[in-house]
């Protein structure tokens, strides 16, 4: 791990605030935010005068509960309706994992207000002047076009492998491990996972990948603990962090206490609320919805991401003062059986209680007409102690039959999914 | 080969391309100029269908690289659209070009038979054609001619180990080296504002100045890829 006295080394001034005084300054943002809402972009102003919401709300925090909850559809529909004359000149593309993607503006200004969330997320996952970062493609997504100004006035240098995040990429990033000698990497948790399954059939060892690694962030897949020791320990590097976020503007990322990632509180207000909108306790599952705390870019108020997600119950040894949050899933990483949600995050948890399967990707199936009461599980690499798997399973996560698939060696592009249809499966197959 | 004291270091096939202080800038007008010379107005709205260590890519806008005061969005006070190139995100492009005017797609030749595959079956081929002129970016791996494919309104020829950006001139067809950006000697073309390799031109002729109006001062290499002035 990363020693306990440096984390906190440069601790900026909002990391300081805590209860009362951070609650304020959330407040005064948000008004910000909904006053220039209200008076330059259409759809919001319709919406909230529809719902009776005046140009002087929110008078507070619980104020703001009574703002309507939005969704992707409500903006691809409003069109430019929707658009901020802040908005700002770049854009970048939601992953369109739950239908049409949606096109996400970027300014100078709002990324002015990200880039110190991401300066004080590498500091807390041990970045330091001096070190260079193999990042990801700038391109792809809002926070990782923040990641290169973060590092550069960190002091440090960044390094850009070819090509993208699947595994046709993966030679490639190699060549830049090796050639660049990166002590910092940002990457994808599926990335990581096929780069050491694939390691297995060469001559490279895993603890030689990431030689000289000391801190590697990953993106795109809520960590478990075993996965996280898993991959700390197979490629030897000091500690793996979790990060998240979303193009809405949620943003987050771990310190060196792993008991979940801390919400970057200057720059979204996250809230966890039940189907009927109310907010649901720390620890319990729930809608996230997002609000970005600037006027630009694009405006997003009471934001549904579709992601499941709950805050953190208690306090962090670190002692800041940011809540946390852990993001478990969205429905399009999460079946429904005999009307129980079950996430890939659960399934993970299952399995990963046998060592022998820790660290292999997973992937829900999801088959038109199976029977009702069946969970279909595909695990990669070769068939491992299945009755037991299955009747954990069965118990931990309530289902009456279990189903695995054992991939073996099968070729599959796991990107960020963790969901497959059973027809994929079958045409990588054969 | 990397640039003294640089900072930000770009993968690309076949080679490196290393930035120091204040190295980014020059290649942002470079791109910009490209973009210029085949036709790309001001105030237009790009999107660009790339990976992240593509110059064409990350020269687009200051807000995508520390060090790069204007990207080529600032400097034609227009917009920039990042679409990575990789297989899952093309999918994703019919339906964004949807939402959106986009004056210009710029796109890598080895992407745009997915891409043109992916509009057919969403059934946006006619939006496309209506609201977007496409500039296809191809290299020295260029792929055969599909006859398939609609002709792109423009080329870019760009060879990432060498940042050799040679655009499709409007006015004479052929792919321009701007002046004081490459030295030609015989078929090897010199990058001479980055410490890169020399680029070895595999077909094609190359023309000497003083031939086109839209660049006097220019070397040009004609390619066998459509009719002059087409």
């Amino acid at each position: 791990m990363v020693e306990a006295t440096s984390t906190y080394a440069g601790r900026d001034e909002i990391e300081a605030l805590s209860g009362a005084r951070l609650t304020a300054w959330q407040h005064e943002r948000l008004r910000e935010v909904t006053d220039h809402a209200y008076k330059h972009v259409p759809f919001y102003r319709e919406l909230w005068e529809a719902a009776g919401i005046g140009e002087d709300a929110p008078s507070s925090l619980e104020d703001f509960e009574r703002f309507p909850i939005i969704a992707k559809d409500d903006l691809i529909r409003a069109g430019n309706r929707w658009t901020n004359p802040r908005q700002g000149p770049v854009a970048f593309s939601t992953r369109g994992t739950s239908g049409d993607p949606l096109l996400v503006w970027l300014s100078a200004e709002e990324e002015e207000t990200y880039i110190p969330p991401t300066m004080r997320g590498f500091r807390w996952a041990g970045f330091r002047p001096g070190m260079t970062a193999l990042l990801m493609s700038p391109v792809w997504h809002r926070l990782a076009a923040c990641e290169a100004h973060a590092i550069a006035r960190l002091g440090g240098r960044c390094a850009f492998f070819w090509g993208s995040m699947g595994p046709e990429y993966l030679d490639s990033f190699l060549h830049s491990l090796s050639s660049v000698r990166p002590e910092f990497v940002t990457t994808t948790a599926p990335f990581l996972l096929s780069l050491i399954r694939r390691s297995t059939n060469t001559t490279i060892a895993p603890d030689e990948i990431l030689r000289g690694v000391r801190s590697v962030v990953v993106v795109g897949l809520p960590l478990t603990p075993r996965m996280r020791e898993f991959l700390r320990d197979r490629l030897q590097v000091d500690d793996v962090f979790e990060r998240g976020g979303t193009q809405e503007g949620a943003a987050l990322d771990e310190c060196q206490w792993h008991t979940a990632p801390h919400v970057h509180e200057d720059v979204c207000y996250l809230e966890v609320v039940d189907d009927s909108g109310v907010p649901v306790a720390p620890g319990v599952r729930g809608r996230l919805i997002v609000t970005k705390l600037s006027a630009a870019g694009s405006i997003f108020v009471r934001y549904d991401t579709g992601d499941f997600a709950a805050f953190a119950p208690g306090e962090c040894p670190c002692e800041c003062g940011f809540r946390r949050l852990k993001i478990y899933g969205r429905p399009e990483s999460s079946v429904v059986v005999a009307d129980r949600r079950i996430t890939a995050y659960d399934v993970r948890i299952c399995i990963e209680e046998d060592a022998d399967l820790v660290g292999r990707n997973v992937l829900l199936i999801r088959e038109a007409g199976s029977p009702a009461g069946l969970l279909t599980v595909a695990i990669e690499g070769g068939a491992q102690h299945e009755a037991e798997l299955k009747a954990r399973l069965r118990q931990r996560l309530g289902v009456d039959t279990v189903r695995i698939v054992w991939l073996g060696d099968l070729r599959v592009n796991w990107g960020f999914r963790q969901v497959v249809d059973s027809r994929e499966i079958r045409s990588a197959g054969s | 080969m990397t640039t003294e004291n640089a900072y930000l270091l770009f993968d690309v096939p076949g080679g490196r391309l290393s930035f120091g202080d204040g190295e980014l800038d020059v290649w942002a007008e470079h791109l910009t100029w490209c973009y210029r010379m085949m036709g790309v107005a001001d105030g237009a709205t790009i999107a660009v269908q790339d990976f992240g260590s593509s110059p064409i890519s990350f020269l687009g806008s200051s807000l995508l690289m520390p060090g790069l005061p204007p990207g080529v969005a600032e400097r034609i006070n227009g917009r920039f659209i990042c679409l990575d190139a990789s297989q899952e995100r093309v999918t994703l492009s019919p339906a964004l070009l949807s939402q959106l005017a986009v004056d210009v797609l710029v796109i890598r030749d080895d992407v745009i038979d997915l891409m043109v595959a992916e509009l057919r079956k969403k059934g946006f081929a006619e939006l496309a054609r209506r609201t977007t002129k496409t500039i296809v970016v191809f290299g020295d791996q260029r792929t055969a001619p599909n006859p398939d494919r609609a002709e792109p309104w423009r080329r870019l020829m760009h060879v990432e180990s060498a940042l050799l950006l040679a655009p499709e001139c409007a006015q004479c067809g052929c792919f321009h080296l701007h002046h004081g950006f490459y030295e030609v000697d015989g078929r090897r073309i010199r990058n001479l504002r980055l410490n890169v390799p020399p680029y070895d031109l595999r077909s094609g002729e190359l023309l000497a100045p003083v031939g086109c109006a839209a660049g006097y001062g220019d070397w040009r290499i004609q390619l066998p890829i459509r009719p002059k002035g087409a």
